[in-house]
This record gives C-alpha cells, sequence and structure tokens, in this order.
C-alpha cells in the first residue's frame, strides 16, 4: 500500500510559528509588511466595522433603532415639506406676476394689505431709458358670488393694463383683446373650488355672468395663480373694469407698480439706478425679491415658519431619544465586553469611535428608507390636499445633516456610558 | 534586559479616601522572573485581584514603585498604561468574548491594535492561535455555540494572539469544571512556556497548584513568607 504524503501532526507541528527556538526551524524573518491601510484609516475603519456587526448582530434592536431614525426623518420631511409649501401657495399671486421689477410702498408688508403708493412713481420710472413699460397695479379683494348655489366669499381682485404686456400671467396672452370689453375678467383655475365649478361652466357654456362686489361681471377666460393664505381665489382685469367694481379707489393711488426692462437691460442696476432716481415713498425691488420680501412676511410675521420649526424639531427630538436609548442599552448591554476591550488596550477613543460610528450607521439606515417612504407621502398627500409637495435634493440634503446631527448627539450622549466600562472591575 | 518582567516594591494601595480608607495592600514587594509561572493565593479580600489590576495598568497607582515591561507605573499617564497593556495578555474569569463576533475575529481584536497589520495577517494569526488551542474547527463559531472551556480557550487564544510580555490570569478556571479548567491552565502554561512569556496568576482553586513555579500566598495585603506558601501548597 502506497503510503500516502501526509503531513503528520506531531508535537512540532503544534508548536506556535513564533517558537523557532523550539521547533528548531529557522527563524522566520518576518519583517514588519507596509501597512495597505494607513494608521488614522484604520483608526475609523475598524470601530466603524465593529459598530456595525454589534448592531447586526441584534436584529430586533437594529430595526427599531431604524424605524426610530425613519420615524423621525419622515416627520422632519413632512415639516419642512408643508412648510415650503405653504409658503410657495402663500406667494403664488407675486410668483405668478411675471414682470422685472416692482416698486411698492416701503410700509407694506403682505400684499394682500397693501399701502397704496401715488400713481406718478410708474411715469417717473419711465425716464430710465432701460425701462420699456410701467404699469400701475391694483389690488383689492371683493365679494364672489357662486354661481351655482349663491354663496359669497371674498375673492383677490387684480386690476392692470393686461394689454401693456408688463405683467403675464400664464394663461392671459390669449385673452388680452378680449379683457378689453367693459365688465370682462379672468379666473384663476386653481382657485379653491369654494367659488364654484367655474372652468366647468365656462366650457359648457361659455363666457357667463358672475356678481362680484355687486357688479355683474362676465367671466371671459381662465387664467393660472393658485390660491394663498391672503386669497382663496383670484380674478384678473383691466385697469378700467378694476375701477367699475372699486369705484371708491383713487385711481392715482397704486398698490403695486409693475417694470418691464428692455431685452438685455441689466436687472439690478436698473434696480439700483430706480433706487437712487425715486423719492423714499417707494420701494424698488426684482421679481425675486418680491416674493422673498412676502414669504419674510409669512416667515417671521405669522407663527407658521415657528409652527414647522417646532415640528421639525421635536421629530429630531424624538429620533434623537429613541436612538440615544438604543445606543445606551446597547452599551449596558456590552460593558463587560467593552470593559475586556480596554484591558488589552483599546483607548477610550476607539469606543467612543465605535458608538459614533453606530449612530452615523444609523442615521444612514434611517434616512434611505425615510426618503422613499417621505417622497411616496409628499405624492399622496400632496394629492389630497392641493400643496405643492415636492421631494428636492437639497431638502434631501439638509434633511440628511440633520438626521446626522441628530444621530450624532445622541451618540456623543450615550457616550457617556462608556465610562462605566472600567477594566479594573474585570477582576 | 537586566530588570524582571515585573517588579513591584514597596506598593500600597487603598480604597476609599480619608477616614474611610480602606488599606488593601500593604508594603508589598513582588517581581516575576522571565518565563516563570506565579500563582497568587491567599483568601478573600487578601488583595490579590487589586494587586494584578495594578500590575495590569488597570488602576493607578498610589505608592511605592512598579515597573513592568519596563514601564514604570508610579505616575504612568492614562496613554502610557493603554500602551503597556497592549503587551500584556489578559485572561479573565468570565472568558469575556464579544458575543457578536466569531472566535477568529474575537481573537483577531487583540491584533487590531496593531496598525501594521493587515486584516489577512491578523486572521490568519488568530486562526493560527485557535489551532493552538486545540479550536481549528471552532474558527468561525460564535462564543454562544461554545462550550465553557472551550470559550476559555478561546480567551486564552486572544490573550497569547498579541504576543504579549506577561500574562495575567484572574481565575481563570472559576467558571469551569475540574477538566476542563486544568485543561485551560496547563495548555496556558505550555503555551507561554514555549515563547518564556511569564504567567501571574490569581487562583482559588487547589487542583491547579501544580503548574506553579512558585506561589505567593496573601494575606491582609501582605505577602507570607515562602515557608509558609509552601505550607499552602502542600495541604
Amino acid at each position: 500500500m502506497n503510503a500516502v504524503p501526509r503531513t503528520v501532526p506531531t508535537a512540532e507541528a503544534t508548536l506556535l510559528p513564533w517558537a523557532p527556538e523550539l521547533t528548531g526551524a529557522p527563524a522566520a524573518a518576518a519583517p514588519p509588511p507596509p501597512p495597505r491601510s494607513t494608521p488614522v484609516l484604520g483608526a475609523l475603519w475598524l470601530p466603524l466595522r465593529l459598530a456595525w456587526r454589534q448592531l447586526r448582530a441584534e436584529r430586533a434592536r437594529l430595526a427599531s433603532a431604524i424605524a426610530g431614525v425613519l420615524f423621525a426623518c419622515v416627520l422632519v420631511f413632512m415639516q419642512l415639506g408643508f412648510r415650503s409649501a405653504l409658503f410657495d401657495s402663500a406667494t403664488a399671486l407675486l410668483s405668478a406676476m411675471r414682470a422685472d421689477i416692482f416698486l411698492m410702498h416701503p410700509l407694506t408688508t403682505v400684499s394682500f394689505k397693501p399701502e397704496m403708493l401715488p400713481r406718478i412713481r410708474a411715469s417717473q420710472a419711465m425716464a430710465l431709458p432701460e425701462v420699456q413699460a410701467a404699469v400701475p397695479v391694483y389690488l383689492a379683494q371683493a365679494t364672489w358670488r357662486n354661481p351655482e348655489d349663491g354663496t359669497r366669499r371674498p375673492v383677490q381682485l387684480v386690476g392692470f393694463d393686461t394689454e401693456s404686456g408688463v405683467m403675464d400671467f400664464p394663461g392671459l396672452a390669449p385673452l388680452i383683446e378680449t379683457l378689453k370689453r367693459p365688465d370682462t375678467m379672468a379666473f384663476d383655475r386653481r382657485s379653491r373650488p369654494e367659488f364654484g365649478p367655474v372652468p366647468r361652466l365656462l366650457a359648457e357654456r361659455g363666457p357667463f355672468q358672475v356678481q362680484v362686489g355687486n357688479r355683474q361681471m362676465e367671466v371671459a377666460g381662465l387664467v393660472e395663480i393658485g390660491p394663498s393664505f391672503g386669497a382663496d381665489g383670484n380674478v384678473v382685469m383691466s385697469e378700467l373694469n378694476f375701477r367699475r367694481i372699486m369705484k371708491e379707489r383713487q385711481a392715482s393711488q397704486v398698490d403695486l407698480v409693475a417694470i418691464k426692462l428692455r431685452p438685455g437691460a441689466d436687472r439690478d442696476a436698473a434696480v439700483a439706478r430706480l433706487r437712487a432716481l425715486l423719492p423714499g415713498d417707494v420701494m424698488v425691488m426684482s421679481q425675486p425679491q418680491l416674493v422673498a420680501h412676502e414669504r419674510n412676511y409669512w416667515e417671521t410675521a405669522t407663527p407658521i415658519g415657528f409652527i414647522f420649526a417646532f415640528g421639525s424639531l421635536m421629530g429630531l427630538v424624538v429620533g434623537m431619544v429613541i436612538v440615544y436609548q438604543i445606543l445606551f442599552s446597547d452599551i449596558a448591554s456590552h460593558l463587560r465586553e467593552y470593559a475586556t476591550l480596554k484591558a488589552i488596550g483599546y483607548s477610550n477613543g476607539f469606543l467612543r469611535r465605535a458608538v459614533l460610528s453606530a449612530a452615523l450607521i444609523l442615521a444612514v439606515l434611517g434616512f434611505l428608507p425615510g426618503l422613499a417612504l417621505s417622497t411616496l407621502l409628499y405624492d399622496v398627500v400632496g394629492k389630497g390636499t392641493f400643496l405643492p409637495l415636492e421631494m428636492d435634493a437639497s431638502r434631501a440634503l439638509s434633511v440628511f445633516a440633520m438626521i446626522f446631527t441628530m444621530c450624532g448627539i445622541a451618540g456623543l450622549l450615550a457616550m457617556r456610558k462608556l465610562r462605566d466600562a472600567n477594566p479594573a472591575d474585570m477582576f | 534586559m537586566a530588570t524582571p518582567p515585573v517588579a513591584l516594591r514597596g506598593v500600597t494601595y487603598a480604597y476609599g479616601t480619608g477616614d474611610l480608607a480602606r488599606p488593601v495592600l500593604r508594603d508589598v514587594d513582588l517581581s516575576v522572573a522571565p518565563g516563570e509561572v506565579v500563582l497568587l493565593t491567599g483568601p478573600s479580600g487578601s488583595g490579590k485581584t487589586t494587586l494584578l489590576t495594578l500590575i495590569g495598568a488597570l488602576r493607578a497607582l498610589q505608592q511605592g514603585s512598579a515597573t513592568v515591561l519596563g514601564q514604570e507605573l508610579a505616575g504612568a499617564s492614562e496613554r502610557e498604561r493603554t500602551a503597556l497593556r497592549r503587551r500584556i495578555g489578559f485572561i479573565f474569569q468570565q472568558h469575556n468574548l464579544l458575543g457578536f463576533l466569531t472566535a477568529r475575529q474575537n481573537v483577531a481584536m487583540a491584533l487590531e491594535l496593531d496598525p501594521a497589520t493587515t486584516e489577512r495577517q491578523r486572521l490568519a494569526r488568530a486562526g493560527e492561535m485557535l489551532a493552538a488551542v486545540g479550536l481549528a474547527e471552532k474558527c468561525e463559531s460564535r462564543p454562544d455555540q461554545l462550550s465553557g472551556g472551550q470559550r476559555q480557550r478561546v480567551a486564552v487564544a486572544r490573550a497569547l494572539a498579541g504576543q504579549p510580555g506577561l500574562i495575567l490570569a484572574d481565575e481563570p478556571t472559576a467558571a469551569l469544571d475540574r477538566q476542563s479548567g486544568g485543561d485551560v491552565v496547563r495548555l496556558l502554561r505550555d503555551l507561554a512556556r514555549r515563547r518564556g512569556v511569564p504567567i501571574l496568576m490569581v487562583t482559588h482553586d487547589p487542583r491547579i497548584l501544580d503548574i506553579a513555579d512558585r506561589i505567593v500566598a496573601m494575606e491582609d495585603g501582605r505577602i507570607l513568607p515562602a515557608n509558609e506558601a509552601n505550607a499552602v501548597r502542600a495541604p
């Protein structure tokens, strides 16, 4: 029988490889191999790996931690989404007024309560060569009578020279000729349904009469603006028709002046020159500045900004408490093991990095499903509430930063428990 | 080196401060020679464990002088003590293995402290160590899949993996039955001897006294003279 050559487990074979003096083998020249990873990388990667292995080992605990982060994440996303949607809708009217520059009275804080400025400023603005046109804009609220059931509701009137082409509401251009006729107006198709099914009636009967501010007006067409906090619905009409409804309004006092610049003119330079040109009873703003001004009112002068900031903060606090609890109990139940690691030479810093890594792993693992769920909820809730809820990258990034910070703070708090891991108590 | 791995002179230690201070070590002198296996015995409260934690740099020295592996512990900083602990192999009453890591990963944890090693080297060394303690087939088992004796053998492998200059063990057989307890300490002694690593072991267990080169008996915080210690050895 052929002896199969095999390694016989002799006493020598069981000797440890670093005992060459006993095995008789030549001392293995073991130069320290070049470190493949730098110590700094290892100092971050090794605790991260330890944290992940520990989290992974307890599935139920991991799942509840992820659920906590996910909950916080969805809450913050929804709060920020509602906040931004409300601000967007609050400024819907001004955003739809597509002109280059606006003049407004400096005391006007919000567009539905305007302070009036002299109409003459519109003419004065024309002194600037780059100004192509400047039209006065009249804003007022009047009672709209629902054409179906007769209920009354205040509607926002916007009156200006529709022929000038200075302010271009979406959908206005084809109606310009029609709106020249007396007692005609264009209705905002995105107005709330309480004003009656105007688009449907228009499609069925053609132009029809509606009572606005004690005057019979003809709905001649539709524009697209959107309801805002100050106004549930909007109608757009010529300056003349506006004055027919609001008889008491003086033509010399206007609410806004919209300015269109010549093609190629520098808007910011024009704003600066208008500021220098016009007296102190007008505020000169580009359209984005006007929208920001309006938004600032809703953010600072109303509790809305605070409410949503508070809601977001609560979400983060709840998430932080959950993550803290999970990390804390994780440390508490591994105190002996952590103390052992300290005893065999691991530094406090390593264990702190491991706890922080666990927190940050939870941040990532909770954020990703949170982002997916929130995107889905935006879609569902947006359709139900008519609020413009949309997920965008900058919001996703800022929420991730918040969740990351939240988990980081929870990790820093939980770290204090590591002090209880005293290696001297191990014996 | 002329200095022995462990050299204590006049070590005194007390828990508590002021009037409540309760001395546990009084003027202890002890040295351990290279490769020596020293057993520390004595009744509960005699200060053996405190002595072990001081030598292991787990506590700060209060009075006296202690040189361990060339490091003076009197006045040593936390950083210096942590660095020293990396050169000492610890074996505890409980195995204290990380439950979420396999045996091999647990042993490799002792090697991750050396940034110059690669993951492959660490796992290979951990595997060799487990083979040396007879657990080659259990490399990928988690601690809860191992018996008590096997876990303690993993702990021995972990203590030895980092090529320590000194092994400190605190009643390593306390949680084990006679057979596996004896196996573990003999394995530990054999492995340490081949490397010339000294062992300082606290034990109550009379069944393992025969592995010792020297037995040091303690009582009331003092080390008893050698003849009295030998009396303990021969019951």
